[in-house]
This record gives C-alpha cells, structure tokens and sequence, in this order.
C-alpha cells in the first residue's frame, strides 16, 4: 500500500498528472455563535469559515487533498485527518505535540494529505487534534470515494453521530483534570447529536421545521431526515466524530449489512444493531422497503455505561427518521437490549495475511488519582521486554517527529522521545498488546496505520483459555482498522507493520483521557525518516512562534539523557506507612505520654492532706454562705428586708 | 459510621458520674453510723426527727417504741435528753442505723431513677425527632458533635483527678448540711434529710451526666448509648463500693489517674476526629455530588493536600471490615487517612491538658512554677508554718513542763 512512499511535495510535483488530481480546501478555522443543534442552548462552537458544523468533505481516491488552514482561533490549532498514511510525511498528521507544535493563532498552514498515493478509500473524518477543540466542535466526515466501489447501492448518505456539550472544552478540561474531581468522572455530555450529509453538504431540516440558531440549515436529530424509495438499496456512512460517548445505531424495521469499517471494506455482516465508539466508522447497506405505509426511527442511543451518571436533564437517545412517505405514520421502537460490535468477527475484502511478530509493546492502563490529587491515565507495561510503569502521558515540547527527524543517530533511543515512546525498526512487525484495566470501554487508536487485530482476549486475567486464547498466527486474513474499542479488562493483540516512516501517536480517542495521559508514541523508523525528510520549513517556523523547540530531544536538547525542562509527571500516590506518616505517629505517642506523665505529675507531688481540704472546702463554703446565693444577689434583697437570714 | 453497639466515651462518662454519686452516698453513710456512734446529740435529734417518719413504713412498729419513749423530745430544740444507754438502746440505734441507710439508699435510688427517665426521654427525642437534620452533611456533623465531645471531655478529665479530694469535700458539706438542718429543724424537714441529701445528689450527678451523655452522644449512633450506659453504671456501682470498703485515698488516686488518662485518650482522638471530619467535608463539599470516590480508602478517597498518612486498610469507618479499627479509633482517634489538620491537633489537645495541669496545680498551690508561689501556695505554707510553729510550741510547752517537772522528780529523789 506504501509503494509509492517517497515525499509528498516531490510527488505532488513529478508525479502523472493524469493520476494526481489536487483538491484544495481553504478553511479558516473560526469561533461561530450562537450554535444550537440539539435546540437546548446556543453557544459558541468552533467552525469554519463562520459556519458550523464544518463542511463535510468528499474527494476521489485519485485526488490529493490540500487543506489550507487558517487559525482564527485564540489558541494553536491542528487539523488531524483521522486515519490517513501520509506516506512518511508524518508532521501532515495534525496530532499536536507528536507531529507538530500547531499553529499560532493567525498564521496559516497547509495540510497535504496524498490520498491519491496511499491507496485509501472510505469513510475516514477530519477534526482538530489539539487543545480539545474537536469536542468544541472542530470536525466533519471526510468521505473518499474509489474508483469502483466493491459494492453497488443507489445511494450513499452520511451519518455523523456525536456528544455535544454545552459547555466549552475549556471549562470542562478544568473541571476534569482537578483536584475536585479524583475520581475522574468525566464530563457527562448535554445531548447526543445525529446529522446527516450527503456528498459537500449536510441536509437540511425537514420541511416545516424552524430550528434556533445559526445551525438553523442543518437538520440534527428529530429535525433530520432520510428520503428512502422503495426498493432501493442505500450505503448509509456512520461516523461518531464524538468526544467521549459511544452509540448504539440501529434502524427500525431495516436490516443493517456491515460493508466497511474504518476505510476497510468488509465482507457482508449482518447486524442489528452497530456498537460504535468514538472515532469509529462503518458503512451498512440498508434495502429500502417495498412500500411506503410506514416510515421509520433511526436511533443513535449513547452507550449510558460509558457515563458516572446519566443527568434528568440529558436525553441519551438521538432520533431522526426515515421518510418514505410524509403523510405515513411513523414507527419509533424502543429497545433495552445493546449489543456489542465484535469488529474481530469481520473479514476484510483485500486479504492480508500475517506476518510474525518481531517487535511487542504491551501495556496495561488504568486510572488512579495521582500525587497532585488529579486523576490520570496510568499506564504499565513492556516494550521488547524492557518493563516500565506507573506512567502517564505528557505531551512533549519538542514534536516527536521533529525530534526524530534532528537526533541523528539518537533518534532510535527511546529516551530521547521522553516517557511513553518507543522507537521501532524500519519493517519491523510489530505487535501492541493492550490491556485494558479500567472499568470502561476504550476507543484506541493508531495514527498512520491500520491495524490488523489478531487477537481478542475478553478478561486477560482469566486462566479459562475460552476467555483468554492464545494468539492463533495462522488466521489467513485478521479483521484492520484504525479505531478499536477495547471494553473493561479485556485484551486486544494489534499486529501492524512498520512500512510507514513517522512519529505515530497511539491512544485512546475519549479526549478526556488523551488529555489525562491515555496514549504512547511510535517512533516508527527514524532513521528512514531522516532520509526520507522533505519537513517543510514552515512547521520550525511555527515552533518557534510559539516558544517550542523544534530540534533535538523531547525537551529540545541535543541529548538522549538529559530531558530537563520536560513537563512530566503527576506520579501513583505511594500511600503506605512511609517515614512522614512514622514521624507524625511518633510525635502524636509522644504528646500523649508526656500529657499523661502530666497527669501523674498533676495528681502526685504537693500531697493535700484530708485536713487541708476540709480547711479549704471549710472557707470555701463559709465565703460562699457569707457572700449568699446567686453571687450575693439574694442577701443583698434579705438585707433589703432588714432580716438577716443567718447568724454567720 | 459503623453499626455500634458500645460507645467508649460515653461508657467513661457514666462511669465516672456513678463513681462521684458512689463516693457522695458512702460519705453519707459513714457520717450516719459517725453520728449513731459517736455524736450522740445529734442522733437525738434524728430520732426525734425519725419519730414522725412515714407510718406506713414496713419499719415503722419498731421504731415507734422509741420515739414512745420520748414524746417530749420534738417540743424542745435545745434539750437533749440522754436515751443512749442500755440494750434496748443499743438494738434501738441499730435499727434506726438500719433505717437511715435505707433511707440513704431509697434517695439515691429515687434520684437515679429521676435522672435516668429525664436521660432516657431527653435521648429518645434527640434521636427520634432530631436525628435526620444532619444526615445530608454527615461530616459536619460529626465534626461539631466530635468537637463538643471532646471538650465536654478535657473539663471532665481534668476535674477529674480532683475526685480523691472529693470525698473529704463532701464530709464538710455534707456535715454543713447537718449543721443547717439544725438551724432549720423547725421548718420539719429534718425527718426527709436522709432521703431528699442522697436524692438530691444522684440526681445532680445523674443531671451532670445526661448533660455529658447527651453532648457526646450527639454524634453517636443511638445504638451505642444503652450498653455503655448501663455498662458504665455497672461498673461505677461496683468501684464505688469498692472504694467504699477498702480503697486507701491513694489507691483511689492510682485509679483516678488511669481513668483520667483513658478519658483524655479518647478526649484527644475526638478532637482529632473532629478536625477531620470538618476536613473531609471539605474535600466532599469540594468534590461536589461524586460522593461515591470519597468513600473507601485509597487514591481518590482523600485530599493529597495536608495528607500525612494514608494506608489501604484499617479504615475505622468501613462498615464491612473494620474489625477492631473503630474500637481503635474509638480508644486513640486512629485513622487510616490522617491529615496534618487531624495530628497537629491531636498533639494540641495533649498540649493544653499539659498546660492546663501545670496551672492548676500552680493556682492549688501544689508546685512552684519558675520559682514563683500563687495566692493559695502562700497560704498553704503560712498555715503549715504556723501548724508548725503551734506544733513547735506546744513541744517547747511540753518539755518546757518535763523540765519544769524534773527538778521535782529529782528533788524527789534527792
């Protein structure tokens, strides 16, 4: 699929015109108002060119896309178009702090992604890979159409199926990573949101309806609707472009046959309903029905066990409707009943078979509240039998791919890269073993790659080998994809070749957790990038711009051990009897010996005899009884009367 | 908090309260049998009261011969006829010594019945009518109840070691109450002074108590008051009379100080407790409706700023398993999770009782404090001095009359 791996601008330039089409979109990345698609509170959301939701984009697989970025935002940007090669040019990746530093609020950027020469089709999306601003709204379906599809449909349509909260990203980032909330309850979304787009444009609200704000040309949720007519079979694009929720899609009364995954076409798989987490695509055919009596829900329900709690205020089921006929009634199923997408069940149509192993990075990850009383991903493992642990993902200052492109002979030390990086050889074959150790379901994914899943383990503690199988390296042709869901303490082996030079971040896709350290780096061949380095100048330009070395290692220093200045850290509480917790415990027993030594003290020594106390108690009583009761007040009033009341 | 069966604190403070009403009613009765036996005026007067005692008495044919024998003796204040000789006599005093312990007994009885009814009634409103008004903010309110306790504590602690002088206190009083009684002898309240003294006693100790009792209990569970209650009345019964019967004032001393060391043990840990509890509803108040994470121990489950100690265990509020750890806590104010807050004032808490012991004892006039005297430490030694000074001249006196006396003897000899 690589074949053509030389650099971008020099194939963009040498390459046939007859094969390179160029695509060029011009997007100023911008702050739109008064956004409102689920019609419950308008806010400012991230767009382009002042609108929102982002133009969805459909290219030829022939075409390169360039992508000319304009920040008009306030804080860097990256544009990450999710799941594409790029061929060895991995600082077009867009993933901030791993390909590049962003760019600066008000300079440009040109994003080139050779689609026509990575052989990709499919549906793939685009989005903001820096500073949460996807979850602020910075993303759209990018939808690559091949030169002949491996099936025939009449009609192609797009889902985008997202959270939406209502808050921006950086009030919730605050909330997230705080001391106030060590559980790491993640942000709890305000609405599921379901949109439809077809070709360049969204689809507009159905007739009749008046829905608020400036979103007010797009139909989203019960607003949006889907023309079927009868007979006809329709490739229906499901994308969850969302940040942390995953969905259930179904359609009622329609049969959904799974013909992609991740810009990989599968062979048929019947299913009732898509188990879909964040950053997942599918395609499905869907067969009209016959007849027009009826019309019928499309449901995105959010998978409500991903979240703490689920609100009263939030409504955790989008609908939107398949019209056959306006005037006909409309059915609206509901269901309990979720059923998880196993992904390993499906077959690709392109066969690939595998290849044995040569490099294995595995990790366990879990959350914790950690030494500053925040909570964070927490990851522990192994990479080529070199164990770590307890470590959680920063960003570095020096962009990996920046870094591997200027260490020279350090680029393979893993080091140099900072914590949670791992340099592999160039067609290596490498496998990641990932244990999930939390509660909750995981959408991983791997920049630049497809990976191929060649085993899934449902609990890797298990000694039950039906649980816990073995890998079987014989499989003819294992499940890829970009974007997997790992669910609660289960095991998945990804095995990917290492035929893509470039820094390839691998993480979880919730954006609360790639904030809160859910990723590693791979250092995929770094000194085939060295030779194969076409970085345009623009990109230490902009490092620059924004305080950030663009040289050397992690931190910026032209070493593999001295990483000082390198942001790192919070670290696992050692909480344990340690010599603080002694010391306080020592002090409390010694005050309390000493308190009681002065009891003793108190009550022995300067003996009062029995006699003293009847002499003292004596006075005692005879200066209360000459004073009178109620501190003298009640002989006063006698002496009042003239009588005295006692003799003494 | 833990389903609890046995609260310490309030165990001690009943058990102390009994020891103080034991210590009032044995001074009581030992003046009784000093008054039969040896103040045979006074006895008079009390079987003259005695003879207008309760007729309907079970006692009461028997002791009518007595006052029979004397009808005159309640018309004259000032005559004391001599009636104390003889065996009729004898079995008389012993009768009417039978009688006044009773008496003593039946009061105090009365006067503990009174207090436990006002207790049990004061406790059953506070649980059954007020118990719900801080069950939202839990923390803060043990916080402030802990707090409550562990001051109501150090004052009793303190007084505490005061006790072996108390049984010499209550001598002078209660014999002053005597010698009031008769100044007022003609107000006919003579004949209850052995009931309504012992009533009146418990019952000021039974109120003490149920204010202590109540203070403390009000951050606990209403299942921990009755066994401790009565455990601690229990035990207060039995080392009263043993310090009745055998107990030497040091001995008491010896075990004052023991029990003042417990009591200010717990005093210590709640204290602590309560300055934690104000912490940890901080941090729930901080972290906010996830209160779910601050349950349980471990990372999550406690604020990492100002934490000094905290181990995966031993919580004394896990409510599945927290075998001996509540009793821990209870006894020491143990936690799992301790703050700087909760140490520095576990140690502050012993501090001020050391401080406050150094003044008292300072201010009684029992130590000098960096070579100074207080007002009752100048007193104590001019009255030893002159003591000595009286004792000294009554030795010179003495000798004085030997020396005056043995030119005698030898002239005698001579």
């Amino acid at each position: 699929m690589l074949s053509a791996a030389c650099a971008v601008l020099a194939l963009l330039s040498a390459a046939s015109p007859a094969l390179a089409g160029v695509r060029e979109i011009w997007w100023n990345v911008t702050y739109v108002d008064n956004v409102d698609p689920d019609g419950l509170y308008p806010r400012q959301a991230i767009g382009v060119n002042g609108t929102w939701p982002p133009p969805p984009i459909e290219i030829n697989s022939t075409d390169s896309l360039i992508l000319h970025t304009t920040n008009s935002l306030t804080d860097p940007l990256t544009i990450h178009h999710h799941g594409m090669y790029f061929n060895s040019t991995s600082w077009m990746d867009g993933a901030m702090g791993v390909s590049q530093c962003g760019i600066p609020p008000g300079e440009d950027l040109t994003y080139v992604v050779p689609i026509n020469a990575s052989g990709q089709y499919g549906t793939y999306w685009v989005h903001a890979h820096s500073n949460g601003q996807y979850v602020d709204g910075l993303r759209a379906p990018l939808v690559i159409l091949p030169e002949t599809e491996a099936y025939t449909y009449d009609d192609d349509f797009t889902i985008s199926i997202s959270d939406w909260y209502h808050d921006s990203h950086a009030v919730l980032i605050q909330q997230f990573i705080s001391i106030s909330n060590p559980g790491g309850a993640e942000p709890i979304p305000d609405a599921p949101l379901m949109y439809f787009s077809q070709h360049d444009a969204y689809l507009p609200p159905k007739s009749g309806s008046s829905p608020a704000g400036s979103t007010s040309a797009t139909g989203f949720n019960e607003n949006a609707t889907l023309s079927f007519e009868p007979g006809k079979t329709y490739r229906i694009r499901i994308v969850n472009t969302g940040a942390f929720g995953g969905f259930y899609f179904w359609i009622d009364g329609h049969e959904m046959r799974i013909i992609e995954a991740d810009g990989v076409d599968t062979a048929p798989y019947t299913v009732d309903q898509l188990n879909i987490g964040v950053a997942q695509r599918y395609s499905v055919l869907v067969t009209a029905k016959n007849d027009t009596s009826a019309n019928y829900a499309i449901h995105a329900n959010f998978d409500t066990t991903m979240f703490d709690t689920v609100p009263d205020t939030l409504n955790p089921n989008a609908t939107s409707y398949i019209i056959y006929d306006a005037d006909s009634p409309t059915t609206d199923l509901t269901t309990d009943v979720y059923l998880d997408m196993p992904d390993i069940n499906l077959v690709p149509l392109e066969v690939q078979g595998m290849q044995p192993a040569t490099a294995t990075l595995e990790f366990e990850f879990e959350f914790d509240t950690m030494t500053d009383g925040t909570n964070h991903a927490v990851l522990t493992g192994a990479f080529n039998g070199a164990s770590w642990g307890g470590v959680t993902y920063n960003s570095p200052l020096t962009p990996a791919a920046m870094s591997a492109l200027t260490l020279g002979e350090n680029a393979t030390v893993s080091s140099a890269y900072g914590p949670l990086s791992f340099p592999v050889g160039h067609l290596e074959v490498l496998d990641i073993i990932l244990r999930n150790g939390d509660t909750g379901k995981h959408p991983f994914h791997l920049h630049g790659h497809k990976m191929q899943i060649v085993n899934f383990v449902s609990n890797y503690t298990s000694e039950d080998t039906s649980l816990n199988p073995p890998i079987n390296e014989s499989q003819p042709n294992p499940m890829r994809r970009d974007t997997v869901l790992s669910p609660a303490s289960s095991e998945y082996t990804f095995r990917v070749i290492m035929d893509n030079p470039g820094a390839w971040f691998f993480h979880c896709h919730i954006d609360w957790h790639l904030e809160s350290g859910l990723a590693v780096q791979i250092i995929e061949a770094p000194l085939q990038m060295q030779e194969r380095n076409t970085l345009p100048s623009v990109f230490n330009d902009q490092c620059a711009a924004l305080g950030l070395p663009y040289s050397g290692n992690a931190a910026g220093h032209a070493s593999t051990t001295d990483l000082s200045g390198l942001p790192v850290g919070p670290w696992l509480q050692n909480n344990g009897w340690h010599s603080r917790g002694i010391g306080a415990m020592a002090g409390c027993v010694l005050t309390a010996v000493l308190g009681m030594a002065s009891v003793v003290w108190y009550a022995f020594g300067g003996h009062i005899s029995e006699a003293e106390i009847e002499h003292e108690e004596r006075i005692r009583l005879e200066a209360k009884a000459a004073r009178g009761r109620f501190f003298g007040l009640a002989k006063k009033v006698k002496a009042l009367r003239a009588q005295p009341a006692r003799e003494d | 908090m833990a389903k609890n069966l046995f609260s310490v604190s309030i165990f001690f403070i009943v058990f102390r309260e009994t020891i103080e009403a034991a210590i009032i009613v044995s001074v009581l009765l030992g003046l009784v049998e000093q008054i039969v036996y040896e103040d045979p005026a006074r006895l008079a007067r009390l079987k003259d009261a005695d003879r207008t005692s309760d007729p309907e008495s079970p006692e009461s044919p028997t002791t009518e011969k007595p006052s029979e024998k004397d009808p005159s003796a309640s018309s004259d204040a000032s005559s004391t006829p001599e009636l104390t000789s003889g065996t009729d006599d004898d079995v008389t005093t012993k009768r009417l010594l039978r009688k006044m312990r009773f008496q003593i007994f039946m009061g105090a009885i009365l006067g503990l019945a009174i207090a436990g009814g006002i207790g049990a009634a004061f406790i059953a409103v506070w649980f059954t009518q007020a118990a719900d008004l801080w069950a939202n903010t839990e923390n803060l309110w043990e916080g402030i109840f802990s707090l409550i306790a562990s001051i109501i504590i150090f004052v009793m602690g303190v007084t505490m070691l005061k006790m072996d002088r108390a049984k010499a206190k209550w001598r002078v009083k209660l014999q002053r109450a005597f010698s009031g009684q008769e100044v007022d002898r003609n107000a006919k309240a003579g004949k209850w002074v052995l009931f309504i003294l012992p009533m009146i006693t418990v019952l000021r100790e039974g109120m003490e108590a149920i204010v202590f009792v109540g203070g403390v209990s009000l951050g606990q569970q209403a299942t921990s008051i009755p066994i401790a209650a009565i455990v601690g009345l229990i035990c207060g019964l039995v080392v009263g009379f043993l310090i009745y019967t055998f107990a030497s004032r040091t001995t008491l001393t010896i075990f004052m100080i023991v029990m003042t060391n417990f009591i200010l043990l717990i005093g210590s840990g709640l204290f602590s407790k309560a300055v934690w509890y104000f912490e940890s509803h901080m941090f729930s108040v901080l972290v906010g409706a996830e209160v779910d994470d601050t349950g349980g121990d471990g990372p999550g489950s406690f604020d990492v700023r100002g934490s000094v100690w905290h181990i995966n265990c031993c919580n004394p509020e896990n409510n599945f398993d927290n075998t001996g750890w509540s009793i821990f806590a209870a006894i020491f104010g143990w936690t799992n999770s301790a703050t700087l807050g909760s140490v520095l004032s576990y140690v502050f808490y012993w501090i001020a009782v050391m401080v406050v012991l150094v003044y008292l004892k300072f201010k009684e006039g029992r130590t000098k404090l960096l070579g100074r005297e207080s007002q009752a430490g100048v007193r104590r030694r001019e009255r030893k001095e002159m003591l000595a000074a009286q004792a000294a001249a009554e030795e010179e006196e003495e000798k004085q009359r030997e020396r005056e006396a043995a030119p005698v003897v030898e002239e005698l000899v001579q």
